[in-house]
């Protein structure tokens, strides 16, 4: 046997395994979801030929009683909702990080583990924890009544409130770690020299850690982010029917609604949005990081 | 003297540590309530862990999960290390397309994953009656979604080590079953273990693409306390939640002591 023979077989008894489950039992089954996008519905719901756009115009809004705006309202909430996490997200992660990389270098370990542990409980169960803290008569739920926030003996669940303090708390970890990786690396030296210069606090961040730690950012929003606009968990338990997301509207059209093509489509849509989204945080991450490679 | 910077990040710490714990302390506190009821705690009982260890449910769906995350696990980690071995051994052949293939599963939303899935399983068993929905087809998405981030763990530590090392193995005559037990094992070990770590709990945290694949007789806890919380909040679902928490910390704890163990092992060294 020749060598490159040989070697062709070697990678294929390595690669081949792996390659071939996440192309059977991921893209195949992908491939054939978006394609049911283009098909009609039979009398339940189910895919049928001939091929249509009429999942699309369902999904824009066009139904039988003229259009209606509803989806257009999810796929917009969908994006707030994600932005307003994310923002929340970056805000609560800037100082957790640096507080770390600020401590001892044995603790680090220790509290970078603390930060992360909650994330790895079932996102239902992290979920079910809110709802406790949210139910009606809790302490929370009355200083929120007695504040005037929600009317007496009602809880602060359902209601989009409840859905971004669940977002924030489940994506929390994934922009702590990347911004504390950059930290860790941070060159002080430029940050002193810019205090030196009697830089303001908000100028020293803007010029000598932004920059520095910007990398971090772009990971850590991708984290964030991408798997926030896909959320069905949190909305379902914690939001009820006010703060409904694009993947509940999704989820639906699999189970109760029953129109798998409509369905379908709203994948497409999702999986479309979130390329989409990708791109443009790694053109962002160029332009703002310069010649700096950003990785993601 | 602490700086009033640092004053106020410690500060802030504490309370970033309540916002995280408190819901899992709630949980855990008011599983032991002796009333059904999330707002007060009227005292101390045992009776939702009696009640649910009685349960033939529950019980089952505890077993539904081990046997889930551990066959997943196993396939998955030996699916993924192989791949990420032949990643890094022919990295000179540009495979970019398979770098693309293993970030899908990683970038895909989990509802557009689950979906997927449960269609064409539910397509293939009516066309060919195969892949019935049930822990079957759990663990084939199971495995599905943990290979990449294995894989990306031991390729990455693979790129770390020196490439010296695989030519030193070669120049000794290493046979490649020798070359496979005598030092890829012994070097990739906390790779693997650390594959074997993040491939249980990314199995056992998942509800979302389970609940999407499962068969009426593969209820998982994830699923039961699902359905459960859809008929409000009570001590039960908290005494389940509670058991998830508990494995969840004792995972942890074994992950820090094997972090600690490795860093005095190296110093030894």
């Amino acid at each position: 046997m020749t060598r490159l023979r040989r070697d062709s077989l070697h990678l294929l008894g390595t690669v081949a395994p792996g390659a071939l489950c996440i192309l059977v039992f991921l893209v195949a089954p992908s491939i054939y979801l978006m394609g049911m996008a283009f098909l009609s519905t039979d009398a339940t719901g189910l895919p049928a030929l001939p091929l249509s756009v009429q999942a699309f115009r369902e999904l824009a809004g066009f139904g039988f009683l003229g259009w209606s705006p509803g989806n257009l309202y999810t796929l917009l909430r969908s994006l707030w909702q994600t932005l307003l996490a994310t923002v929340l997200v970056i805000l609560i992660a800037y100082p957790a990080a640096y507080y770390i990389s600020i401590r001892p270098a044995r603790w680090r370990p220790v509290l970078l583990l603390a930060v992360v542990v909650p994330s790895w409980t079932n996102q239902v169960i992290r979920s079910v924890g809110w709802m406790n803290l949210f139910a009606p008569g809790t302490p929370i739920s009355d200083l929120a009544v007695l504040l005037g926030i929600t009317e007496p003996r009602m809880g602060l669940f359902p209601s989009q409130f409840a859905v971004i303090v669940g977002l924030v708390y489940n994506f929390l970890p994934f922009m702590v770690l990347p911004l504390y990786a950059a930290f860790e690396r941070l060159d002080h030296a430029q940050v002193e020299a810019a205090r030196d210069l009697f830089a303001s606090p908000l100028a020293v961040f803007r010029h000598a850690v932004l920059p520095q730690t910007l990398p971090g950012l772009m990971a850590g929003t991708v984290l964030v982010a991408i798997p926030a606009f896909g959320m069905y968990v949190v909305t379902e338990l914690l939001g009820g029917g006010k703060a409904t997301m694009i993947g509940n509207l999704v989820a639906q059209q699999f189970a109760a609604a029953s129109n798998w093509p409509l369905g379908a489509a709203g994948a497409l849509i999702m999986i479309l949005a979130t390329l989409l989204g990708l791109w443009v945080l790694r053109r962002l991450g160029r332009r703002l990081g310069g010649d700096r490679e950003v990785v993601i | 003297m602490k700086s009033p910077l640092e004053r106020a990040l410690r500060v802030f710490w504490l309370l970033l540590m309540v916002f995280l714990y408190a819901p899992l302390v709630v949980v855990v506190l008011f599983s032991f309530n002796s009333i059904n009821s999330s707002a007060r705690f009227a005292g101390f009982s045992l009776e939702w862990y009696q009640r649910l260890f009685s349960n033939d449910v529950i019980l089952s769906a505890l077993a539904n999960t081990a046997l889930l995350a551990v066959m997943s696990t196993l396939i998955a980690v030996v699916i993924g290390a192989l791949l990420g071995y032949g990643l890094y051994r022919y990295r000179a052949r540009r495979m970019a397309w398979l770098i693309w293939l293993i970030y899908l599963p990683v970038i895909m939303p989990d509802i557009v994953f689950g979906i997927s899935e449960m269609t064409f399983f539910i397509t293939l068993e009516r066309l060919f009656g195969v892949l019935s929905p049930g822990l079957g087809t759990m663990v084939i998405a199971h495995v599905t979604f943990q290979v990449p981030f294995v894989a990306l763990l031991i390729h990455a530590r693979l790129l770390a080590l020196d490439p010296q090392l695989f030519e030193a193995a070669q120049d000794l005559y290493a046979r490649p079953w020798q070359r496979l037990r005598f030092f890829l094992v012994p070097v990739l070990w906390p790779a693997i273990m650390a594959s074997v770590l993040l491939a249980l709990t990314l199995s056992i945290d998942d509800f979302v693409i389970s609940f999407f694949t499962a068969g009426p007789d593969s209820t998982t806890l994830p699923i039961y306390v699902w359905s459960a919380i859809k008929k409000g909040i009570t001590p039960e679902v908290n005494a389940i939640a509670t058991l998830m928490i508990g494995s969840v910390f004792v995972v942890a704890l074994i992950s820090l002591l094997l972090r600690r163990r490795s860093l005095t092992g190296r110093h030894l060294q």
